[in-house]
């Protein structure tokens, strides 16, 4: 319960954290996006109405901080990353059931997977309302840059959430594995 | 996954394509009022980045400070003559158009904000400001520096405002080059990672004799966001395009070392 808690504040946390980091020089301007990588551990650990809640709560707090409203026109509405969350959660749920135990590999592997899709659809969009496709190494980069760090940072993430008692999520999905 | 599972996905997708059919003036209003309960941690945040920086910068020497104060007392002194000038400028020109009997062109009413964050998405620039409608900011309200413009406010809170930056692609501005008739539209490019961002002028004549260094400002036309004459960059580059020609523009504001802006809050 503990751990529950402390993830869903650290998301809500990590949405302004995220901003005041700066971006990487050596991945062509890289933003180091630390959400996708905090859900992918809930995603992973929650039993599946937990993982559907924390899907619609990360994905309702990522659109509010990045929609955009120009006129009545909006690129990427409410509800889009909410929608986006809630399917890669039940994908994530799916695929943790062949794993004996939740390992730090799985989270960092998931973070890097998540958030890689994630600007991968946040680009198409943009795309597809700008009418205009292209792909350059700057695209390139802010699409895999993110990703790549992610990998990285999902370790402490792993660790420090690790830190607090929260046992009960993953002894149920034990459970589920034995039935 | 079992039946119950899968109802709960069904009201899970169902609550976010809710979200999704919300008009966009309710999208709005939300987010305005989640920037209102953000602001705490917004603020926070921008202090803590502050007094990072602060300690990265390092503590200055009295001989550092000393030739610091010397140059900030001789441009003071530089201003206070350029000032006067103009001052007179100013009476003469007044005279003249009462002379001439034309309309008095009013001043604008800046005010004064901080950037409190940048936008750590990367297909959007934009910025956050401490200034809201509690500071009679509304939204589309151009936002300056001395150097020009930066870009304009969109989702506008009690204490808080983001703004649209001009790097943005979906941020544009009728634009004109000095001493030509040339007119186009401004705008950024959809990303820039580490180079310095670029700005592209479109939809100017082919054969336009545009030379490296001209200064472009706003156009101001009619119904417009951006008043006429506020500096929005320099030509870099002139290419002719099959129908249409387009510059590279370099802008006026350095958008790498922004720290406070000013709202155009209208004539004063």
């Amino acid at each position: 319960m503990i751990r529950t808690l402390v993830l869903f504040i650290t998301i809500y946390l990590a949405l302004f954290a995220q901003e005041f980091i700066p971006p990487a020089p050596f991945l062509d301007g890289a933003r180091l996006l630390l959400v996708p990588a905090l859900f992918c551990y809930g995603a992973l650990w929650l039993p599946f109405p937990g993982v559907l809640l924390l899907a619609l709560y990360t994905g309702l707090l990522s659109d509010f901080s990045l929609l955009q409203v120009d006129g009545n026109q909006v690129e990427i509405g409410l509800g889009w990353t909410m929608l986006f969350y809630v399917f890669i959660g039940s994908v994530l749920h799916i695929l943790r059931q062949t794993f004996p135990t939740l390992r730090w590999e799985i989270h960092s592997l998931a973070s890097g997977s998540v958030t890689l899709l994630l600007l991968l659809a946040q680009y198409l969009m943009v795309c597809l309302r700008r009418e205009a496709f292209f792909v350059d190494g700057t695209v390139f980069w802010q699409i895999f840059g993110p990703a790549l760090m992610a990998l990285f940072i999902a370790i402490p993430i792993y660790f420090f959430l690790k830190l607090f008692p929260g046992g009960i999520a993953w002894r149920r999905s034990q459970d589920e594995l034995t039935s | 996954m079992s039946k119950l599972h899968l109802i709960l996905l069904a009201i899970a997708i169902a609550i976010a394509v809710g979200f999704l059919a919300l008009p966009t003036s309710v999208m709005k209003s939300w987010q305005a009022r989640f920037l209102d309960v953000s602001t705490p941690a917004l603020e926070a945040g921008s202090a803590l980045s502050d007094r990072i920086s602060k300690l990265n910068t390092g503590l200055k020497t009295l001989d550092e400070l000393e030739a610091d104060n010397a140059a900030l007392v001789a441009q003071n002194n530089q201003l206070r003559a350029t000032n006067q000038l103009l001052s007179e400028a100013e009476e003469e020109n007044k005279r003249l158009r009462a002379a001439l009997d034309y309309r008095d062109r009013s001043a604008f009413k800046l005010l004064l904000a901080k950037i409190i964050s940048r936008d750590a998405s990367s297909w959007w620039n934009t910025m956050t400001i401490n200034r809201g409608f509690s500071s009679n900011v509304n939204s589309s309200q151009p936002v300056l520096t001395a150097e020009g413009l930066v870009g304009r406010t969109t989702t506008v809170a009690k204490d808080v405002s983001i703004v649209l930056l001009l790097t943005d692609e979906s941020c544009r501005v009728a634009a004109r080059v000095e001493g030509t008739n040339e007119q186009g539209i401004l705008s950024g490019r959809r990303v820039n990672g580490n180079a310095a961002p670029e700005l592209v002028l479109n939809f100017l004549t082919r054969d336009a004799k545009l030379q490296p260094g001209m200064k472009v400002f706003t156009a101001g036309v009619s119904g417009a966001v951006f008043p006429a004459g506020i500096p929005l960059g320099t030509v870099k580059e002139f290419q002719a395009r099959e129908l249409d020609g387009q510059a590279i523009i370099e802008p006026a504001a350095d958008f790498s070392r922004l720290e406070d802006v000013f709202v155009v809050l209208g004539s004063q």
